[in-house]
């Protein structure tokens, strides 16, 4: 009874308990439907949330919806493959559709794909919905999925997920409507990872991707990168009811207080990622309206183990015990963020490990280690930038606790620009942001494993290696969160990644503007809101 | 009345306008130097958990988005601001000021190559000139006023050569130069007094633009480092609290006006004998 | 003396197209020093040393950065501002739309400002030292001692969130009548004006008051010519040079230095073309925008040359 176990749940399903809800079901009935039918209490009881949620309201359809982002440049871009900014996973949500889709609770349900199975994890079989259409009028078939996912091995494509695309060795069409994955190893994940932002299905051959033709809910109908998009309702989208609005205008405003005024003043519907502290203005308002997700984002405190200060693991240890996770939670993000244990997996994961306790704020712990290090006393350079959010009043609180204790840390901060290329991972003591990613596998692939490209404390296990293989190929739940559970103990323990909280995400809306959900890949409903809201009169 | 017409009254006297802005960039050097010694609290310790909070007895000036107190972080902030601010506007203004007369006073080639080049550094974005800064040299206090003296010199220049293009033209200059006087006598006795109104009133609002600039520059990591801010960065920080009208963003904003507009009061207000040609 | 104004004309133009090649070298220059590319910068996070050669060969920017620089510097000898390393458009094309952007602000903020600027120059230079004087003296410093972004912001919550008069951005989609321009332009223009017109305000007056205490224009005084005249005939004219100058500095702020407006009331000009070019190392379009920005200042400050020469009669020989 794994996670997927539901990955064949289609709208149709969805309208099945709607209308068992609406014949007078309770959350109790639907719920005992779910568990005999094998499927996981959370599961189930997701379904049954938004099988109310969208009884409760029934879209309106029309009007012009308007959002706006944080992040905009010249290099925006419409090729999934390539899309980093918030703005570009926004834009390519509406042009394009994946194969699955990661809903609210951590639900895998499918879009493109009618079905995504396997027998042993390795071989996979994608069966695609028939029927559906591009912006072009061509019908999808196997080879552009085929095509879609192949650039990613490729590095002329650039593809920001090279990295997890590696392990799928072979992609091929087995008739018009099938496709064929096989793994180089098994990976019970691989539905989940199609649900990825940046495997949007394209169409076959597409190498100019500035006209945005894909099978999504709206059409291409201007876009100048670093300006605005609009575009206009798909007429033709393959799921029923399609959009709710008629066209789409997205851009970003940069500076925060400026995005808040303008949701308030009504000049965009959605502002997307709002500051703790504009809540208080935001909450005042009448006709406005937030939306919080807690999805595994955080920033983190990196130590490399392999130079000073982070080879001394008495240094690690006293830097996790002077993190006063408490107070940033309070003080910092405003009560909009939940206290971690230092390992990357959030409550918001099926794999979470509660037993797993954060650690206290203990100054006299942590001077001891330092002591034991030989460290106290001496002058630690810390690196933050407004690059990584945050961070700055991390280093800045780490830093008044660390001169109580006689321990000097040093705040560097640097310009955002080129953060990412010059000092994460570089500095001996620096900052870093992780978006979320849907599995544990891909975390620990990315972040912990020996060969990880993104080792932020070069961090090097054996154990910890063998189990992530053996973990990926577990078909069974209850054993794969055992082995979980005992990896992110080894990470909270050994590597020298603080993680004092995740971080949450809020979005200001207008009242009027309805359908928007929490969603497990990020704000702005896993950054596809455009296709389900909708504008009340 | 038409004060302006009537003939200068000489003598060192200097109104009480003058005097109280002389007192308050008194106040504010005093602060700057001495400030630390009276902050209540140190300048990253988080002491309320409110944010934005209002003025009280323990947090006289309230609190900031961290809830951190304003008080001391404004006067751990006034050295940022006071000292680079000064120590970076004199260094632009006196070089700017200096190659400005000897340009005119020289003109010829001189004149129209010194010319050329400061208009090629000021049409250079000072973003741009910042970052590679950061990246070139690193980032302290001393290159922080170097970056921003390299960014106003070419303006004061400017301004300062036009002023003495004009002077150049008059008659004492010609009698001047026809006693065979050396052109130093005649940049600094001659043109120099006779340009140091306009002068002092940019060297003012040039000191203006770089408290206001420094801001802008500690977020590209140069210079002032957390949990130290100068004031311009405070009011930054803690934007989000004038809906509220919170202390935090009013009064670090009343500390820029106040000494900037102290300085410019006291420019304008000079004794006659300094301010115009004596 | 006829042909003065010409030949300065000609010889700037020289000049201008030598002060160009050394800002655009001193730019390439400073590009290169900063850390990164643009592969690197565009892949972010996902810029592992494999990757990064894959798509730096996909882009074409395998040949050294100096020959690259060569063949754009050539392409713009020819007209052609090259093609972004960003998004592979044509340069040309991104600037153009947000260059008429930038130009429609600059111009509607300097038929406000100027005007305005020098009426009070002028006038507070005349009447020096009264009640008058020092009060728009003191609000002049005041405002201009208000950070921009403040002005920007408390300009939006004042009077799109509380009075709902104007919206709080100034680029969108509606701008279909005269009014929502003029709306939309209203709060962007009014903050450059505060920004701008207190540097204009205070040079006029100081420059003024000093061509007053000329001897000349005393004695024009004590021959008993009226205030007026006195001012338009005599002290103006003596004056016009550095006013002209301060004035071409503040609006050459207009074309890249109004980033901060620019952001606040999401308005696409060049100022934030050209930031995202430095972040994305975009070398084509950072020397494009470096060009703009540097022929635009020599314009003005030629005028401003041009319009002091016109004015002083000594300066003709």
């Amino acid at each position: 009874m794994s996670k997927y176990d539901i990955t064949n749940w289609t709208s149709a399903d969805d309208a099945q308990v709607e209308e068992a809800i609406r014949r007078g079901a309770s959350r109790r009935d639907v719920l005992r439907l779910f568990l005999a039918g094998g499927a996981s209490l959370a599961a189930g009881s997701s379904v049954f949330t938004r099988a109310t949620a969208a009884l409760a309201a029934s879209p309106v359809k029309g009007g012009h919806f308007k959002a706006a982002g944080w992040s905009s440049s010249t290099s925006d871009t419409l090729d999934p493959a390539k899309a980093s900014l918030s703005t570009d996973y926004v834009r390519c949500c509406a042009l394009y559709n994946r194969l699955t889709f990661l809903a609210d609770g951590g639900k895998l349900q499918m879009e493109l794909a009618e079905a995504v199975d396997s027998s042993d994890a390795k071989t996979w079989t994608v069966k695609l919905k028939s029927g559906v259409t591009f912006h072009d009028g061509k019908t999808l078939t196997a080879d552009d999925v085929v095509y879609s996912l192949k650039r990613h091995l490729d590095k002329e494509t650039g593809s920001k997920v090279n990295s997890v695309a590696k392990q799928m060795e072979e992609i091929k069409a087995i008739d018009l409507l099938t496709v064929q994955i096989t793994l180089e190893a098994p990976n019970a994940d691989l539905p989940t990872i199609l649900a990825m932002h940046h495997f949007m299905i394209v169409q076959d051959g597409t190498i100019d991707f500035s006209k945005g033709i894909g099978t999504g809910a709206f059409k291409l109908e201007n876009f100048e990168p670093g300006v605005r998009s609009l575009m206009n309702r798909n007429e033709n989208y393959f799921k029923p009811g399609g959009p709710n609005v008629d066209s789409f205008e997205y851009f970003a405003i940069s500076d925060e207080i400026a995005r808040v005024n303008a949701v308030i003043s009504g000049d965009i519907h959605v502002g997307a990622s709002v500051k703790p502290q504009s809540m208080r203005l935001l909450e005042s308002q009448t006709g406005v309206d937030l939306v919080k997700s807690t999805s595994g984002n955080y920033t983190n405190l990196n130590m490399r183990k392999d130079m000073a200060p982070g080879e001394k693991a008495d240094f690690i240890e006293g830097v996790k015990y002077l993190l006063n996770r408490e107070l940033i939670q309070k003080s910092v993000m405003r009560g909009l963020a939940e206290i971690a244990n230092d390992q990357p997996i959030s409550p918001s994961n099926a794999y979470h490990n509660k037993d797993l306790k954060p650690r206290d704020f203990d100054p006299e712990k942590a001077k001891h280690h330092f002591e034991k290090a030989g460290l106290l006393g001496q002058s630690i350079p810390v690196v933050a930038s407004e690059a990584a959010n945050a961070s700055v009043e991390m280093a800045t609180l780490l830093q008044q606790a660390g001169s109580d204790i006689g321990m000097n840390f040093d705040v560097q901060r640097v310009p955002s620009d080129g953060y990412w290329s010059n000092y994460w991972l570089k500095a001996p003591v620096h900052f870093g942001n992780i978006n979320p990613r849907p599995t544990p596998d891909i975390l620990f692939s990315l972040l912990y494993a020996a060969t990880a490209p993104w080792n932020e404390s070069r961090y090097e296990s054996e154990k910890f290696d063998t189990m992530l293989l053996e973990a990926r190929g577990e078909l069974d739940f209850e054993k794969r969160k055992a082995i979980y559970d005992e990896m992110q103990v080894m990470i909270s323990e050994e590597a020298g990644t603080a993680i004092p909280v995740y971080l949450s995400n809020v979005d200001a809306k207008q009242s009027k503007v309805k359908g928007l959900e929490p969603n497990p890949l990020g704000g702005q409903m896993g950054y596809a809101m455009a296709e389900y809201v909708w504008i009340e009169a | 009345m038409l004060k302006a017409f009537s003939p200068a009254s000489h003598g060192l006297h200097i109104n009480s306008t003058g005097l109280l802005a002389g007192l308050v960039i008194l106040f504010w050097v005093v602060v700057a130097i001495a400030g630390p010694a009276f902050a209540p609290y140190a300048p990253g310790d988080i002491v309320d958990f409110d944010f934005y909070g209002p003025m009280s007895a323990k947090l006289w000036l309230g609190s900031d988005y961290l809830g951190r107190d304003i008080f001391s972080r404004i006067l751990l902030g006034a050295r940022y601001t006071v000292g680079i601010s000064f120590a970076a506007v004199t260094i632009a203004c006196f070089t700017g000021v200096i190659l400005g007369m000897t340009a005119a006073a020289l003109g010829g080639w001189f004149d129209r190559i010194l010319s050329r080049l400061m208009d090629a550094l000021l049409s250079i974005p000072s973003k741009l000139f910042g970052l590679v800064m950061v990246a070139a040299i690193g980032s302290s206090i001393p290159v922080l006023i170097g970056l921003l003296a390299v960014i106003y010199a070419p303006g004061s220049y400017r301004f300062a050569r036009a002023l003495a293009v004009n002077c150049n033209t008059m008659d004492y200059i010609a009698v001047a130069r026809a006693r065979g006087e050396r052109t130093p006598y005649i940049i600094l006795d001659e043109i120099f007094p006779n340009i140091i109104g306009p002068v002092l009133a940019d060297f003012g609002l040039r000191f203006v633009f770089i408290v206001l600039l420094l801001s802008g520059l500690s977020f590209l990591g140069l210079g002032v480092q957390p949990p130290n801010a100068d004031w311009g960065s405070l009011v930054k920080e803690n934007i989000g609290g004038l809906p509220f009208a919170a202390p935090a963003v009013i009064a670090p904003c009343l500390a820029i006006a106040s000494l900037t507009i102290s300085v410019n009061l006291l420019i304008d207000n000079l004794p006659i004998k300094i301010r115009d040609r004596g | 003396m006829s042909g003065q104004i010409p030949l300065l004309v000609v010889s700037r133009l020289g000049v201008t197209f030598l002060t160009l090649l050394i800002v655009s070298f001193v730019v390439f220059g400073a590009t290169l020093l900063l850390p990164g590319d643009v592969v690197e910068i565009l892949l972010g996070q996902a810029a592992t040393p494999e990757a990064v050669a894959g798509l730096r060969e996909a882009m074409h920017l395998d040949s050294p950065a100096l020959v690259r620089y060569g063949q754009w510097l050539f392409g713009l000898l020819q007209g052609d501002l090259g093609v972004s390393y960003a998004n592979n458009m044509p340069v040309a094309d991104m600037v153009a739309g947000r260059l008429a952007n930038t130009l429609r602000l600059a111009a509607a903020t300097t038929i406000i400002a100027v005007p305005i600027a020098l009426l009070l120059g002028i006038t507070t230079a005349m009447y020096r030292g009264s009640l008058y004087d020092r009060v728009i003296t003191t609000i002049v410093v005041s405002i201009v001692s208000v950070p921009e972004f403040l002005i920007a912001t408390l300009a939006v919550l004042v009077f799109a969130v509380w009075l709902r008069w104007l919206p709080a951005l100034s680029f969108t989609t509606d701008l279909s009548s005269f009014g929502q321009l003029l709306k939309a332009f209203a709060m962007p223009v009014i903050t450059l004006s505060f920004v701008i017109a207190a540097q204009m305000i205070r040079m006029t007056r100081a420059a003024m008051i000093d061509a007053l205490n000329m001897s000349y224009v005393e004695m024009a005084i004590l021959k008993g010519a009226s205030k007026t005249r006195v001012v338009l005939r005599h002290a103006l004219p003596n004056s016009i040079g550095p006013i002209a100058n301060a004035i071409a500095l503040s609006l050459s702020y207009l074309l890249g230095g109004v980033i901060i407006v620019e952001t606040i009331f999401n308005y696409p000009g060049v100022a934030k073309l050209m930031v995202d070019s430095v972040a994305t190392r975009d070398l084509p379009l950072i020397q494009s925008c470096a060009m703009i920005f540097c022929v635009g200042f020599l314009t003005l400050t030629t005028v401003a040359d041009i319009i002091a020469i016109v004015s002083n009669p000594r300066l003709r020989t």
